[in-house]
């Protein structure tokens, strides 16, 4: 009898508990506002709340904390003109650390009251809640760019793919080092989604120019690459591609000045914090490093961006703007213009949302125009060459401007 | 031919560094029969004492600052826990130091954040030829200081009343504690050695090539565990073997990347294991590492 007690009160307990957690969004999606329009979850008369994954404590905690400010920034100025649609944008940001299990957890609190997730940080989150973004119709916008994300309905990358960037990237050094049919080019690249997709481009790159890759792969506990420098060196490479983080870059730049392997070096955009400069491979990597990437630099003579960083300093003086700054702003753009579209099609529920941005086809980021009609395609093939230089903004100076390069 | 020696040369300064790092591990097993988890966070202890200091009191002396701050946390750490959990085995002390390594990782972090720290060693980005082999100096130094402190350990170990009493307590505690045998103050020194050598570590795994010290320079310590597993977690000539093997594999397995690339790439980051997994398939006990003999 007792027994039966006790499992009826720990079943009324769990319903209790199941009740209290199911009744956490805010508005039902199929409402309309008293302006009209309709809203969806994360959308009241007053406020358009979205969410954000991000990184403020793991790896990736600089760039995390410059995207997060990034759009804030956005919010605050956004706000003070009175908001979109009428009503006042806010962003609920959650910290992951990088760690998939807590990046769930945080999606599963935030998801019911999120209009659109303004930044994904790390492409291994985003493969984690791919299902739930495109079951519940969530438009994201993860700060990773892999071609595998690619042909998701909800999911938005924004700006060029890793492989199209190494395509451009072994184009430029082709011109640079004056590679020719037959000629070894290294690739150092992450194992997982970044490097592989980053391979998968200069293997394209390679064949297409006759070159031969001789392929490194490392991980990202991976701290001294001199071993592999020696094999680079060894087999004659002409210059090196790397797709990995800062520092391995850096490793790899120091390791290759000490063993006297004067080849262009060319990373991938994730593979430069501008902090390397101060350190001792810094005056190799200012000879030696190249750097592509799909989003503007924050030194890049575009007004829009002038106006950005100095927005940014007068905010947040004495943060680093870093490239977390550009790629934040370019996501938060993109949230604005769909928000914008929805309203005017009177629909802020989230296919209302995601309709809307797919309707997007030429909008100008940063001086980089940007097409998002197309699930299938990154918005933009177009990328930048851009060399680490000590006292300029973001510590990286422009080489060639945004261009596409045919692959 | 270059391309091996330089390995080789690599190979060995990595292993050298390791066994910096592997010989705390034994040392503070031999002592107190606990692993040390915590070992890669005073690494990074020590190391960033050594950034923090070295402007203001020049490297020699930050580097002593750096061993110094390094072998407190450690005796320290040794200190609260034999105090604290009095009595407790080793492994429930082996399990606190992974809770005072997530602490003491976590409060590093939040200072270091996403820098490069410099250490301000006088090597810079200094380059030694030998021929047409090329080494950084700071490697170079690396294997010559790794080499006098262990040697000095060593010495250590079998010529002073420390070493003596510590080889006693490892061969048996109870009869080493009856012989008069302070047990405390010999687990005590032995974690502040391991402490002051991490700190050591931390200083050439920062340098040149490296960019400097960041919040993941601890990790490496992981590197150093089946360095010190392989020799014999209870032999310090073990932890010294082990390691250099460890470094000669890997840098090998990296050199050789894509002769080896029919085993599939990304050999290098499991060499270690394998190493260490192939050599105790044969000797269960590590290279150097002492049978357990129990009478029945």
């Amino acid at each position: 009898m007792r027994t039966t007690t006790r499992l009826a009160a720990a079943v009324a307990v769990l319903a209790l508990t199941a009740t209290a957690c199911s009744t956490k969004g805010s508005s039902a999606d199929g409402a309309v506002g008293k302006d009209g329009v309709k809203t969806g979850p994360g959308v009241t008369d007053s406020t358009i709340t979205m969410a954000a994954l991000t990184d403020l404590t793991g790896p990736y905690a600089s760039l995390g904390k410059s995207i997060v400010n990034a759009q804030q920034l956005w919010v605050d100025q956004t706000n003070a003109t009175g908001g979109i649609c009428g009503r006042k944008l806010r962003i609920v940001v959650k910290d992951h650390g990088y760690d998939v299990q807590k990046a769930v957890t945080a999606f599963t609190e935030v998801e019911p009251d999120a209009a659109l997730l303004t930044q994904v940080i790390g492409s291994p989150v985003v493969a984690a809640i791919k299902q739930d973004l495109n079951g519940k119709h969530l438009l994201a916008l993860p700060m990773a760019w892999a071609s595998t994300m690619l042909g998701q309905p909800y999911i938005q990358v924004v700006g060029s793919t890793y492989d199209v960037d190494m395509i451009t990237g072994v184009d430029f050094l082709t011109r640079k080092a004056g590679l020719v049919a037959g000629d070894r080019i290294g690739h150092v690249y992450f194992e997982g989604e970044y490097g592989e997709n980053a391979l998968a481009g200069s293997k394209s790159a390679a064949t297409k120019g006759g070159l031969t890759l001789v392929e490194q792969k490392i991980k990202p506990t991976d701290q001294d690459l001199t071993a592999q420098v020696s094999a680079l060196r060894e087999a004659g490479v002409k210059a090196v591609l790397i797709s990995a983080g800062p520092k391995q870059t850096a490793a790899l730049v120091g390791a290759a000045a000490g063993q006297g392997l004067a080849v262009p070096v060319l990373s991938s955009a994730p593979g430069f914090a501008p902090q390397l400069l101060d350190t001792a491979v810094g005056a190799a990597l200012e000879r030696q490093l190249y750097v592509v990437s799909a989003i503007s630099p924050v030194s890049a003579e575009v007004s829009a961006m002038r106006q950005l960083v100095q927005d940014y300093q007068a905010k947040y003086p004495g943060a680093p703007v870093d490239s977390g700054v550009a790629s934040g702003w370019s996501a938060a753009q993109v949230a604005a213009e769909a928000l914008s579209a929805a309203c005017a099609a009177k629909d802020l529920t989230r296919e209302g949302i995601a309709a809307a941005h797919r309707k997007t086809t030429a909008l100008n980021i940063l001086g980089v125009p940007m097409n998002f009609s197309d699930v299938a395609k990154a918005p933009t093939r177009q990328a930048y060459i851009l060399k680490p230089a000590k006292g300029v903004t973001g510590g990286l100076a422009t080489v060639e401007g945004a261009h596409e390069v045919k692959g | 031919m270059t391309k091996f020696a330089e390995t080789v040369l690599n190979g060995l300064a990595l292993g050298s560094v390791y066994a910096l790092i592997a010989l705390g591990f034994v040392v503070i097993f031999k002592a107190s029969g606990v692993m040390n988890f915590a070992h890669g966070s005073i690494l990074l202890l020590g190391g960033w004492t050594v950034t923090a200091t070295h402007q203001a009191v020049g490297f020699p002396l930050a580097v002593l600052c750096g061993a110094l701050a390094a072998g407190a946390a450690a005796g320290l750490l040794h200190a609260l826990a034999a105090r604290g959990l009095r009595g407790a085995e080793a492994p429930v002390l082996t399990i606190l130091t992974i809770g005072v390594d997530l602490l003491l990782v976590t409060a590093l972090n939040a200072r270091i954040g996403p820098d490069f720290l410099s250490t301000g060693d006088p090597w810079g980005d200094a380059v030694a030829r030998f021929g047409g082999v090329a080494v950084t100096q700071s490697r170079l130094a690396g294997i010559v200081v790794s080499v006098l402190l262990i040697g000095g350990v060593f010495a250590l170990f079998r010529w002073s009343r420390w070493g003596l009493s510590m080889r006693a307590a490892a061969a048996d505690q109870e009869a080493a504690a009856l012989m008069g045998i302070r047990l405390h103050r010999v687990r005590l020194a032995a974690w502040c050695l391991a402490g002051a050598l991490a700190a050591v570590a931390a200083v050439f795994l920062a340098a040149f090539p490296a960019p400097g010290l960041d919040r993941t320079t601890g990790q490496i310590a992981l590197a150093a565990f089946p360095a010190a597993i392989l020799g014999g977690m209870d032999s310090a000539v073990g932890a010294l073997a082990g390691s250099l093997v460890i470094g000669l594999s890997s840098a090998l397995a990296a050199g050789y990347q894509e002769q080896l690339s029919g085993l599939g790439t990304g050999l290098a980051d499991v060499a270690p294991y394998l190493v260490m997994v192939l050599v105790l398939l044969v000797r269960p006990n590590g290279l150097f590492g002492s049978k357990e003999l129990s009478r029945v």
